[in-house]
């Protein structure tokens, strides 16, 4: 029995450069190409001790394990993406041989192909809006004004008056927040061809400051990337009295923009 | 406008697994690790990320 795989990272059009004889995920095997019709696969090798169906199921488990290949997967990619239009797989997809590679590029060839005529000239970018929570219910407040809040302090009255004040300017600062992201959406697909809502990720896991209103990424013609810049810029300016943040990255791998096609 | 490099850049974890293992074309290689066996690991990892929301008590912002 064999005892290494063949990890593949991505599929792009087999005239397109792919970074090849680079360390891959296992840093023991170069990544290559295998080229099928008109795709190409990159590839790199992956011991089965490792990278085999039992060891796999283990190490997936493995927070650290799968934080490094997750990093040398992605790393793989932008350079990849650097030089060509491509399809990004799923973590993990991992053939015998350069047969197994080739036959599934025949089989799925003709969704990879419409994949990637999707995607030319495209980029994926993402942005992240930020908020700052205090300077929300401040704004909440403010259109909340009124005097009632005083007027027979000291009772119990009065006490469950402020609770309720209280959680109304909460929940008006959550409706701010929502319009805040809503718009931000608004705009900034304008300048995309496609779009995709993601959660939103709490503080404490992406050490980010601020709450995060909205995740989203968006598929962007090349030569609209500067645009989209500048919406971002312009949003940040107009919400800046909110603590608003956007943070745009890219052009990243686009996972979001590909088709979510069944295992064949 | 915080807009950094890509490059030697430390995403996020979460951000890097939600992309790489929740979406994307989903090809089934030979070695399976079946699909089934990844969203396990997946659905595992979020439930690690909720709980953490939760044990910090943080409240989201967002109505729901």
């Amino acid at each position: 029995m064999a005892d290494r795989g063949l990890w593949v990272y991505c599929v792009a059009r087999a005239g397109d450069p792919l970074p090849e004889r680079l360390p891959g995920v296992d840093p023991g095997h170069a990544t290559e190409r295998i080229e099928q019709g008109t795709l190409a696969a990159l590839v790199s090798g992956v011991a089965l001790a490792e990278y085999g169906e039992e060891a796999l199921q283990r190490n997936l488990n493995d927070l650290a394990w799968l934080e490094r290949v997750a990093r040398a997967h992605e790393a793989a990619l932008e350079r990849a993406l650097a030089g060509a239009t491509l399809v990004p797989l799923r973590l993990c997809t991992i053939f015998d041989d350069a047969a197994g590679v080739r036959a599934m590029l025949d089989e799925r060839g003709a969704e990879l192909s419409a994949a990637l005529d999707a995607l030319a000239g495209r980029e994926e970018w993402t942005v992240k809006l930020l908020v700052d929570r205090d300077a929300l219910e401040r704004a909440a407040r403010a259109d909340a004004s009124g005097p009632e809040a005083d007027a027979a302090a000291g009772s119990g009255a009065a006490y469950m008056l402020g609770r309720r004040r209280d959680r109304e300017v909460r929940e008006h600062a959550g409706r701010l927040a929502a319009g805040l992201a809503g718009e931000a959406h608004e705009r900034l697909r304008e300048a995309a061809v496609a779009a995709v809502l993601g959660r939103p990720q709490n503080r404490r896991l992406s050490g980010h400051d601020g709450d995060m209103v909205l995740n989203a990424a968006y598929l962007v013609e090349r030569g609209a990337v500067p645009r989209l810049r500048a919406l971002v810029a312009e949003l940040e300016a107009r919400h800046g009295g909110l603590g608003a943040r956007l943070e745009m990255r890219g052009p990243l791998p686009p996972y979001n923009f590909v088709p979510e096609g069944a295992p064949a | 406008m915080s807009e950094q490099a890509l490059a030697h850049q430390d995403v996020a974890l979460v951000d890097l697994i939600d992309r790489l293992l929740g979406s994307g074309v989903v090809i089934a290689g030979d070695i399976t690790l079946s699909v089934a066996d990844v969203d396990l690991v997946y659905v595992g990892l979020r439930a690690l990320v909720s709980s953490v929301a939760t044990a910090v008590g943080e409240e989201p912002l967002l109505p729901r």
